[in-house]
């Protein structure tokens, strides 16, 4: 018999430490830094490797979006962790908040397909892109699950 | 085998006018991917070999997709050889896979 954790997730030190805030100059090497940071910081809210996958691509997404947009300063990342779920808020100033001037549809599509929610919102000198991916219970003596 | 280009996302390599990469299709990979199928365009299918490929995003799926548009301007097609399951994974949410030959997907 499998038990489920009554509590969950196994996230509890991550939200308890508050929200980890990454800065990053908006050049094109920097998707990946952003990258694997948001993965490592997935890893601590015990997040399924197929989940942690998912934040990996959200994330590219986000920041590619941000740099494509013409931000000329640093993006901000957020990542907060809570009982339920991952929430990832990216954001920058830009020249621009004419976000139809940017092939956004296919990020949009991806990010529809990896987040459990999403957000884009533009004011007259800054983006925000938002995601959330809800914490799934891990049945106790789980390994993690793979994707099919 | 040639190496074409290579920074901190990716490494491309040309064989036999097969496109190989390696690492992580995205904003900083994407342009040396470009690169090196511009190398090879021609009026046969263009094979990219996407074995190794790590991570893409939409991106990098930019540059698969404008490479195929532009194939299809001259009359065939762009193959992606043993896709990996990133790769697999993208083209299915985005919709694209029916825009490519596939050959051999990898097990996922």
């Amino acid at each position: 018999m499998s038990a489920v954790s009554p509590t969950l997730p196994a996230a509890g030190s991550t939200a308890a430490a508050g929200p980890i805030t990454l800065t990053l100059p908006p050049i094109p090497t920097m998707v990946r830094v952003g990258r694997l940071t948001a993965s490592s910081v997935a890893s601590l809210a015990d997040m399924s490797i197929d989940d942690i996958d998912d934040i990996k691509i959200a994330v590219s997404e986000m920041i590619t979006v941000l740099i494509q947009s013409g931000s000329r300063t640093n993006i901000t990342l957020r990542f907060e962790t809570t009982a339920t779920e991952f929430a990832v808020e990216a954001t920058a100033p830009t020249p621009t908040n004419d976000l139809g001037r940017n092939d956004l549809a296919l990020a949009i599509a991806v990010l529809e397909a990896v987040a459990d929610q999403h957000h884009v919102a533009s004011t007259d000198d800054r983006i925000m892109i938002r995601i959330v991916k809800r914490l799934s219970p891990i049945p106790t003596g789980s390994a993690p699950s793979t994707r099919a | 085998m040639e190496e074409v280009g290579k920074n901190e996302s990716i490494r491309v390599l040309l064989e036999d006018k097969v496109v190989i990469a390696e690492g992580d299709i995205d904003l900083a990979g994407g342009p040396l991917l470009d690169a090196a199928i511009a190398r090879v365009e021609s009026t046969e299918p263009l094979v990219i070999d996407l074995a190794a490929v790590e991570f893409i995003d939409s991106s990098g799926l930019r540059s698969l997709l404008a490479a195929s548009r532009r194939a299809e301007s001259r009359g065939t097609r762009v193959v992606l050889r043993r896709p990996s399951s990133g790769v697999v994974r993208l083209l299915t949410i985005t919709g694209t896979t029916e825009q490519f030959d596939v050959e051999e997907a990898s097990p996922a």
